[in-house]
């Protein structure tokens, strides 16, 4: 886990989170810009999960089974929010997104958490 | 318009009152995923450790996962959702104050320890959010069955 990656996903979830809101507060469904968010926020979270798995061994991450759960769930949630935002035609795809957005931006620090915690 | 591809096009006006549903139907779906990967974590490594904790947590991701179908369902899954819902609320301040009360009981966090506390209190807050959306929509709308 490198924590520029972790600043960088929680930066762009932010954003993604705002231009959910938007979307909702201004009536609109999903445009390019929240596609391109969710997709740079999926190829952060791609790079830093690769980088983890090569970087694991015996003692990294202490609590190996969670760090691997949220790990793959967190790679999983932008494409399920996508998908599904995609396919909502009210205002509410952007909040879909911004939950999802949310989620990961949460998910990253309890990620790096879990790589810093040394066994007991 | 260019415009419209960028920012997205104007929203379909849709069913009324729904939206706020939808939003709770995906907080539900990251807490079942949430809850349920937590609880597999634990009852397939420690389960000897803290089987209250661990069945408790497994239960609580049962009741996100019915919930969410539920709630995704609509009027359909209306009474179902009522009951998950309801569970869900007596379970979080159930085990919340246990977890408090009788820490030795629960010497790893589940989803409901501390009222959700571990998760930002949105254990806590979701089951309030979930009956006065389910409340509201039966208000709505007495005449559908």
């Amino acid at each position: 886990m490198i924590l520029a990656l972790v600043v960088a996903a929680t930066v762009v979830a932010a954003l993604l989170v705002v231009a959910g809101l938007a979307s909702t507060l201004a009536r609109r469904r999903i445009g390019l810009v929240h596609l391109a968010l969710a997709g740079v926020l999926e190829a952060v979270l791609l790079v830093q999960a690769a980088l983890a798995l090569a970087g694991m061994d015996g003692d990294t991450p202490a609590d190996a089974p969670t760090f691997l759960g949220y790990l793959s769930g967190v790679v999983l949630i932008p494409v399920a929010g996508v998908l599904w935002a995609r396919s909502e035609v009210t205002r509410w795809a952007g909040s879909v997104l911004a939950v999802a957005g949310a989620s990961v931006g949460v998910m990253v620090w309890r990620l790096l958490e879990l790589w810093e915690a040394t066994g007991a | 318009m260019p415009d419209e591809r960028t920012l997205g096009a104007p929203a379909d006006p849709g069913p009324g009152g729904s939206g706020a549903a939808r939003v709770l139907v995906a907080l539900y779906a990251v807490f079942a995923l949430a809850a349920g990967s937590r609880a597999g974590v634990q009852l397939a490594t420690r389960f000897d450790e803290a089987p209250l904790a661990y069945l408790l947590s497994a239960l609580a991701a049962v009741v996100y996962l019915v919930a969410t179908v539920a709630l995704a369902r609509g009027p359909a899954g209306r009474r179902v959702a009522l009951v998950a819902i309801t569970v869900e609320l007596v379970g979080v301040l159930v085990v919340g104050t246990l977890s408090l009360a009788d820490a030795a009981a629960f010497p790893d966090e589940t989803v409901w320890s501390g009222y959700g506390r571990g998760y930002l209190y949105v254990p806590l807050v979701l089951p309030v959010l979930g009956l006065s959306v389910l409340l509201r929509r039966r208000s709505d709308r007495p005449a559908q069955r």
